[in-house]
């Protein structure tokens, strides 16, 4: 049969050049020779059929070097370089009829037979003659078979029958016309080629729950039928989980090119455990989903460097296409080191399952972190040391994980963003903004030789022209410089408006009929533009922002409409009467912000909420910036803001401090509705105006207790005052270590350092009055510093101990 | 061929005191030994020093520097024992200018005289070396047949157990070439005996 097969296979190769086939069988040859050297026992039969095109010369080549083993390895060991003796197909195996041989294993020949009492087809099993003179490897064979014969699965293939002890050693199990996995993977669609990955998975979680490790998972060993129902084979490697010991299989451990084996595998471990199968599944959905898999060199050796050493090139790199989602699924089966890959099947399976129902996967494969420069992977490293002490919650660390794998996805365009930078460019934007100042020049000062129409003319031209190039630029596709030119003519176009209005007279009146409230009043070398000229100007030349922003569909003029609005609630302020209200209120100026502030959230909602995600956030900004400047600004200097607080708590001798604190509420108030909107953007808003809450709330505690500590020593005797300055400097610490355990909802950072500053100062405070010159004060921090870190060590204890103690008192 | 591990795990028994498993090393690598002393010794040496006693020698000059070694990768202990044959057979060498060395003053293994010496190789072992010895000598005569190329990569790659790419390094080719070369040496080796059984 040997010689037939070889006789076959050596007939064709003729189309090959006899120079480079020369090479190829040299190249087998070598590395045949390395694979010895690696120390594993070599299979020759299955050497050979790996390269079938070469087959006699190969063979011959081979059994050459076995030849020469022979000679120089110690005698005793059984059967080492003995020709394999030449294997003859039986008549008859378990009484099936033997059709003729589908193909060979490592430790033996797999068999068509016919089994004609029930007309069906049967693969039959054989043990290579050369181990079944050994009666103990005979005894694994069958004891292998027999635990093999007891997995019932779908896409197991099942054993019909073990051959009896007069016949040579081989069983009888399921035949399977299909084709090999990767094979009809070419053919199906992502989800389909998953959901076939899911089944197989599952499959390989069947087997480990019944401590059988297959060992040999490669595509080829993976049979799907037309009903696309994967049936998993050939457990020539398998060994059982629960016996430690390398079994039968030990024969033919590596067979051809290790593609498909795990780092720990390639490298001659044993014992190997259901994690090396993890990563053989890896390498599996590494292949369907890219086309190739993850490791391929030339020779066994390199093959094996690049398993043990090398991080596969990311799928996505390949191919565009595949989602981040399942690269991390893959990435993480493939990882080197067992204890980070999944821990089972089943939690591969889970994720695997998790991506086709389009949840968030939970794989964070450490490739990535390796991708990463510098402080990420260092910071990720640290994030897995902290969750590994439990010190970090899993929710946690699967937040930052989100945040850097949002990072990483940018990585391209960030690139892409600083190389946008080019000198071109910069002369580009530098001009325009020339442009710009040089037509606001002509508007605020005036020139000698620029009177009367002259400057209309010569600031119409220009912005004219941006205009006509702006719209030329963009309709023919040169959109970058079309939206330059476009941005200038949008700062032009007000100065034009106000020039022309100038030189007209209109809108010349003065606010209030008073020169001293008008904004040029407050320069004297302005040329006289009204307040009225100025909002007028602003407002007309929104609606042509609008109409840029619809032609050209580009947010920036978003940007620019935002500006612009902001403006004109300025100018309408000036035209209340702002400058007058500088100098007798300026509370009245921050208290008149807030409707502005109101009105761009407002607008910054309707924006949003209309689909223009992208317009609307340019509002939010300038809504937050009003917002928080009128608040302070109501806070510092509005007298009936603080007489009102006089009349509602006259403790507070309206102290501006506690505006502060109340003002600090308020933000809280507007961050928990803005987070009830739930937009991206208003959850930006929200984040901000957290920001600003701690540093409010803890400078004006300190400030306040200050204060009350001051009044107090002014007048001893005063038990009020005394209790007042007391709650203060024990409210710092506490407010402190509010803010500091608080910062863990809602991960702000500010709370945390803002919570550990003050709170040294509360300690100070305590220590330099209430604790004055008192031991105990220092030696209990020290004690409840090492408690506190003694209980976050052990915190995961704790909280055991808690849910068993509340547990109890429920059921009593 | 061995098992890379079971390499691993006789030096590391032998590192644990365990000298039973010197004897086993020895077994082991003792044949692959013979045939890489035999062929660095050059032809009159050869008549002079007997192949078996450079072999003990450099055996014995294992088991006494054995902690030196450190197990890097399979084959690193055979290319160990290679070198320290190396100094075996200068030495022997730089011997012979003085006086004829016998083989019985050089193998010094356990006995009353020298007890820290390693515990005799299996007693058998000159003898059943000498029972093989046939076989060896007719792959001796086999490989002395070959051009000096090809009986180079052979011994480098079957005796020396390097791969493919040390071997590349070694003669300063390509490895494609490295391998073409051992594979055309095979091939010859396989003529000499094809045409041997012949006759």
């Amino acid at each position: 049969m040997t010689e037939q097969g070889d006789n076959s296979a050596g007939a064709d190769p003729g189309r090959q050049p006899y120079r480079d086939r020369e090479q190829l069988i040299a190249n087998a040859v070598a590395a045949y020779v390395d694979l010895q050297l690696q120390g594993e026992a070599v299979d020759t039969d299955a050497y050979c059929r790996a390269y079938p095109e070469l087959d006699p010369e190969l063979r011959a080549q081979i059994l050459a070097l076995d030849e020469l083993d022979t000679v120089l390895l110690p005698s005793e060991t059984p059967g080492a370089g003995q020709p394999p003796k030449a294997a003859e197909l039986p008549e008859r195996l378990s009484g099936h009829k033997i059709l003729g041989e589908i193909g060979r294993g490592g430790m033996g020949r797999v068999l068509l037979a016919l089994d004609e009492r029930l007309g069906r087809k049967v693969a039959v099993k054989t043990l290579n003659p050369r181990y079944a003179d050994n009666p103990k490897l005979r005894a694994r064979f069958m004891s292998e078979a027999r635990a093999l014969a007891r997995l019932s699965h779908p896409n197991v293939v099942r054993i019909y029958n073990l051959g009896s002890a007069d016949e040579e050693p081989h069983f009888v199990m399921e035949y399977i016309e299909g084709a090999s996995l990767t094979e009809v993977a070419r053919r199906l669609a992502l989800s389909q080629k998953i959901a076939l990955m899911l089944k197989v998975i599952l499959t390989v979680d069947f087997l480990h729950q019944r401590q059988v490790i297959h060992r040999d998972l490669k595509p080829g060993n993976i049979l799907v039928g037309p009903d696309l129902e994967p049936k998993v084979l050939d457990f020539g490697l398998a060994l059982q989980g629960d016996d430690l010991g390398p079994r039968l299989t030990q024969a033919g451990e590596i067979m051809g090119t290790p593609d498909y084996f795990s780092p720990e595998q390639a490298q001659g471990h044993a014992p190997l455990d259901a994690r090396s199968d993890i990563f053989s599944l890896g390498t599996i959905l590494y292949e369907l989903i890219t086309g190739a898999p993850p490791f391929r060199a030339d020779s066994a050796r390199d093959q094996i460097r690049l398993i043990c050493e090398r991080d596969p090139a990311l799928p996505r790199r390949i191919n565009s296409a595949i989602p981040g989602e399942l690269q991390n699924v893959c990435l993480k089966a493939l990882e080197k080191d067992p204890s980070q890959r999944y821990q089972s099947a089943r939690e591969m399976a889970d994720d695997l399952a998790r991506f086709l129902a389009g949840e968030p996967v939970l794989a964070l494969p450490s490739s990535y972190a390796r991708m990463i420069a510098g402080k990420v992977e260092q910071h990720v490293r640290e994030l897995g040391g902290w969750r590994q002490d439990r010190i970090l919650s899993e929710q946690e660390f699967d937040s930052f994980r989100k945040l850097y794998d949002r990072l990483i996805d940018r990585e391209d365009a960030w690139i892409m963003e600083v190389r946008r930078l080019s000198l071109s460019q910069v002369s580009l934007y530098l001009g325009a903004w020339l442009l710009v100042a040089g037509a606001a020049l002509i508007v605020l000062f005036r020139y000698v030789g620029l009177s009367g129409a002259a400057p209309l003319a010569v600031v119409s031209g220009a912005t004219a022209s941006a205009y006509y190039l702006g719209i030329r630029g963009w309709r023919g596709g040169r959109q970058r410089i079309g939206v330059a030119f476009l941005l200038a003519f949008c700062l032009l176009l007000p100065t034009l408006l106000v020039i022309a209005m100038n030189e007209w007279g209109l809108f010349s009146a003065f606010t209030k009929g008073r020169e001293d409230l008008e904004l040029y009043s407050l320069f004297s070398a302005f040329k006289n533009t009204t307040n009225a000229q100025l909002w007028w100007a602003i407002l007309l030349s929104l609606p042509v922002y609008g109409w840029l922003r619809r032609f050209t569909r580009s947010s920036v003029f978003s940007l620019v409409i935002a500006v612009m609005t902001a403006l004109l609630g300025l100018v309408t302020l000036l035209r209340m009467g702002l400058i007058e209200w500088f100098d007798a209120d300026p509370g009245k100026v921050y208290f008149h912000l807030i409707p502005i502030a109101a009105l761009f959230f407002a607008a910054g909602l309707a924006i949003e909420r209309s689909g223009f995600s992208s317009d609307s956030r340019y509002f939010y900004p300038i809504a937050v910036g009003f917002t928080i400047i009128a608040l302070s600004g109501v806070a510092a200097f509005h007298q009936p803001y603080a007489e009102w607080l006089r009349s509602v708590a006259p403790v507070t001798r309206a102290q501006v401090e506690y505006l502060f604190v109340i003002n600090a509420s308020i933000y809280l108030a507007l961050q928990y509705a803005c987070e009830r909107l739930s937009s991206p953007q208003t959850r930006w808003v929200a984040k901000s105006f957290r920001f600003v809450i701690p540093g409010h709330v803890m400078a004006s505690l300190l400030l306040l207790g200050m204060a009350a500590s001051g009044l107090w020593e002014q007048s001893p005797a005063n038990n009020n005052l005394r209790l007042e300055a007391r709650i203060f400097e024990v409210l710092l610490p506490a407010v402190a270590c509010l803010f500091i355990f608080g910062s863990v909802v809602k991960q702000m950072k500010n709370f945390f350092v803002t919570g550990l500053l003050f709170l040294g100062i509360g300690v100070i405070r305590l220590q330099q009055d209430l604790f004055k010159d008192r031991a105990a004060w220092p030696l209990s921090l020290l004690v409840i510093g090492f408690l506190l870190m003694l209980a976050a060590a052990n915190h995961d204890l704790i909280k055991r101990a808690v849910r068993r103690a509340a547990k109890k008192i429920v059921r009593r | 061929m061995e098992q890379a591990t079971s390499t691993y795990d006789l030096l590391d028994r032998l590192g644990k005191g365990d000298e039973s498993a010197f004897t086993a090393l020895f077994e082991r690598y003792q044949k692959r030994l013979a045939l890489l002393i035999h062929y660095k010794l050059s032809p009159e040496m050869r008549r002079l020093t007997e192949v078996e006693d450079v072999l003990q020698e450099t055996f014995l000059e294992a088991f006494r520097d054995i902690e030196q070694f450190r197990y890097e990768k399979p084959g690193g202990f055979f290319g160990w024992l290679a070198r320290i044959d190396d100094h075996v057979i200068a030495d022997a060498a730089r011997f012979h200018g003085r006086q004829k060395r016998r083989a019985g003053e050089v193998v010094r293994f356990r006995s009353v005289g020298t007890p820290d010496g390693p515990e005799p190789v299996d007693s058998a072992t000159p003898s059943r070396l000498l029972a093989e010895k046939e076989k060896l000598l007719a792959l001796i005569q086999r490989l002395d047949r070959l051009p000096e190329d090809y009986r180079r990569v052979i011994l480098l790659a079957k005796v020396e157990g390097l791969s493919n790419a040390e071997i590349a390094e070694q003669l300063g080719r390509t490895r494609e070439a490295t391998a073409l070369l051992l594979h055309r040496a095979i091939k010859r080796f396989r003529a000499l005996r094809e045409s041997g059984t012949a006759q």
